[in-house]
């Protein structure tokens, strides 16, 4: 395995209480594979991507157990000096809004060759002609004039490509894409995934997907886990859970969304709201909302129950879910 | 015979771009809008998908009258809202009131939800007097879902959401007839999205009302959308019923936007066409000859640099009755099946008994 997050738990301080972000999450990525990690917001896909990252602001953030094994070695324990080297060569990461990520008063060739700079010890100049041919690599034209510009005089398809060109620069053996393409145009989010899942390829790269996007997910993911108040509630490859889910949230949510080849009658909604992460539920996170929700729901926090080989959910009925 | 709402003709919104300071000259414009007929039915639901920058949001804005149009004409039951003014004005206003599309700043933080659902009766005294006001405010809060007894909350009590709805009953208060939604959901979670298109399908019933539905998300206009026109570059290039746009779609641009919705099925990933379109948007300011298409499009010839194709039903189908006979301004118009046909009736989506759909807390 390449990436392993093990029992992963973070909370935030804050003025009126802790906030459970993450409560126990498992998942892991091999050489090659994509990860969709599925969630609406504060569900903390993201907070796991910060903590796997080593970029989490802490204070108010802290990591509050779990073992992160990359590679082996458990990123947890490592000094910050250590962390800095993995970070950006080992593993990097895109971001959602590439406008606000690029440094505005810099060229993005300067951006782009700061990588080799800092990492590699090279030369401005040879920097620079690596920047050129990255910019090539990921089809942004006249890659040669264009490596002198500012992210502003680029549009947001460009700029996107400029974030996966820095991600890549190093040849990291994981990318972790945030929203990559959720501020993005159809037509253009297309070009963009369809350039990372070639380039993944081409590198043999793990990716882990951070989406709430369940078309995007069926089209490039290898395997999903789902997300609900700081748990994976349901791990499973891609195939299986739009077959047949075997936890009632994954269930609402593929039904919720309407679907641009039928046309339905009433969407089906799930009730309520995401809880609040300083009051999360006892029992069952997703009991209050969930439609087959019992009274061992209400009092019992579930376990991961496994489904089959490679699959895991977190609710006691998901036997009576998997069959409709 | 239906009728229509709102007419809308040659339909334009130019921004001048000026240089110099004390006399300024104009260099140029950002063409926004450049020629946008439609009409809307009453009932209906006018879905109106595009990318970013295709005016979509500029014909909302000019449908409320929050933006005055360069040219064209918008009549509302056969009058024209450009050209009114005063009292005239203000009673068409009541008429077509609009959602918009970010709950987090459309609604005033140092307001209560009371205030800001009844702040239309203050500009229209008519429609509720004085002392009848905090209960039609309440009676609104019901309709859409909300409890009554949250009138005196502020909008930051509440979730994303939530403070749709409450936009919802503000647009709702002055009884309209018309209600414009530029991207209503886009800001909402998944399992929350439902509830508010579910709760919009119900008012327009209710009320009676006709929506021009802004977004771009297409899956989400074909819902709940009777007829939809595609924008491209401030023009609409594609218009029809759901059924012939999305499943019968004749122009390029529809059938690239169409195959590039990621569809939430991994069976069909290995047995769909995507056509993948080169390139962006061209600027506004600088829009191309002939058909504005044409820079990303596969088919382009000569032809379509030097003539601007018509919003019109193509020639090849003029004669045919066909769900393919539908305005499509190309002049390669060819039907296309984008998008995989439809799978097993009735299986999707399921219903829910109605205590559920309604997400009342």
């Amino acid at each position: 395995m390449l990436l392993e997050v093990r029992d992963l738990h973070v909370e935030f301080r804050t003025r009126d209480g802790v906030a459970k972000a993450v409560n126990g999450v498992d998942y892991a990525v091999d050489a090659g594979e994509t990860l969709a990690v599925l969630g609406e917001s504060g569900s903390g896909k993201s907070v796991t991507a910060q903590a796997i990252m080593g970029i989490l602001d802490m204070p108010p953030g802290r990591i509050a157990g779990g073992e992160i094994l990359f590679q082996g070695k458990d990123l947890l324990k490592l000094k910050e000096e250590e962390r800095r080297k993995v970070r950006g060569a080992e593993m990097a990461m895109i971001f959602q809004d590439a406008l606000s990520s690029l440094n505005p008063v810099l060229s993005v060739g300067d951006q782009l060759g700061e990588m080799f700079v800092v990492h590699r010890g090279m030369s401005k100049k040879d920097a620079r002609a690596k920047a050129v041919e990255l910019m090539d690599h990921v089809r942004i034209p006249a890659a040669k004039e264009r490596v002198k510009q500012y992210p502003h005089q680029f549009s947001g398809g460009m700029r996107q490509r400029i974030m996966i060109a820095m991600a890549l620069a190093l040849e990291p053996a994981l990318i972790i894409a945030d929203e990559p393409t959720t501020a993005l145009d159809v037509t253009v989010q297309a070009q963009v995934m369809d350039l990372l899942a070639e380039l993944q390829r081409e590198y043999n790269m793990g990716l882990i997907l951070i989406t709430h996007d369940l078309g995007v997910v069926a089209d490039v993911a290898d395997r999903i886990a789902v997300m609900y108040a700081g748990r994976i509630v349901e791990q499973a490859p891609v195939h299986d859970i739009y077959k047949a889910p075997a936890h009632p949230y994954t269930r609402g949510l593929l039904d919720s969304i309407p679907r641009l080849d039928q046309k339905g009658q009433e969407l089906y909604a799930i009730k309520g709201l995401p809880p609040n992460l300083m009051a999360i539920p006892p029992g069952c996170a997703f009991n209050p909302r969930c439609p087959m929700a019992q009274e061992l729901c209400r009092t019992d926090e579930p376990p991961l129950y496994e489904v089959s080989q490679d699959r895991t959910s977190a609710c006691h009925f998901w036997r009576e879910c998997l069959n409709g | 015979m239906v009728e229509s709402i709102i007419e809308v003709t040659g339909l334009v919104k130019h921004y001048p771009l000026t240089q110099g300071i004390l006399f300024k000259k104009q260099v140029g414009a950002v063409k926004a809008v450049d020629g946008v007929d439609f009409t809307l039915n009453k009932g209906e639901t006018l879905g109106i998908v595009g990318e970013s920058g295709c005016g979509k949001s500029t014909v909302a804005k000019m449908l409320v009258n929050l933006e005055q149009p360069t040219a064209g004409s918008i009549k509302y039951k056969g009058e024209d809202i450009t050209q009114l003014s005063g009292k005239a004005l203000k009673s068409v206003r009541r008429n077509i009131q609009m959602v918009f599309q970010d709950p987090y700043t459309s609604l005033n933080p140092r307001m209560t939800v009371g205030d800001i659902i009844g702040e239309p009766y203050d500009i229209h005294p008519e429609v509720a007097p004085k002392g009848d006001r905090r209960r039609k405010v309440q009676d609104l809060l019901d309709v859409v879902g909300l409890n009554p007894e949250y009138i005196n909350r502020y909008p930051h009590q509440f979730s994303g959401g939530q403070r749709q709805r409450i936009g919802i009953a503000r647009g709702l208060a002055l009884r309209p007839e018309v209600i414009v939604a530029d991207e209503p959901v886009s800001a909402l979670d998944v399992s929350v999205q439902a509830q508010v298109i579910n709760l919009m399908d119900r008012l327009q019933n209710e009320f009676d009302l006709s929506y021009v539905f802004i977004a771009h998300d297409l899956s989400i206009v074909r819902h709940i959308s009777d007829r939809v026109g595609v924008m491209y570059l401030g023009r609409i290039v594609e218009i029809g019923r759901d059924a012939e746009i999305y499943d019968h779609p004749t122009h390029p641009y529809t059938q690239a936007l169409l195959s590039a919705v990621p569809v939430p099925d991994p069976e069909a990933r290995e047995h769909r066409e995507r056509i993948i379109l080169a390139g962006d948007v061209p600027s506004p300011t600088n829009i191309p000859s002939g058909c504005r298409f044409r820079t990303r499009c596969w088919k382009a010839q000569e032809r379509c640099a030097l003539e601007v194709p018509a919003l019109a039903v193509p020639s090849e189908f003029r004669l045919t009755s066909g769900p393919a006979a539908h305005d499509s301004a190309c002049h390669f118009a060819e039907e296309m099946q984008v998008v995989p046909s439809e799978g097993p009736a009735g299986e999707l989506p399921r219903t829910p008994p109605d205590d559920l759909a309604n997400g009342r807390e």
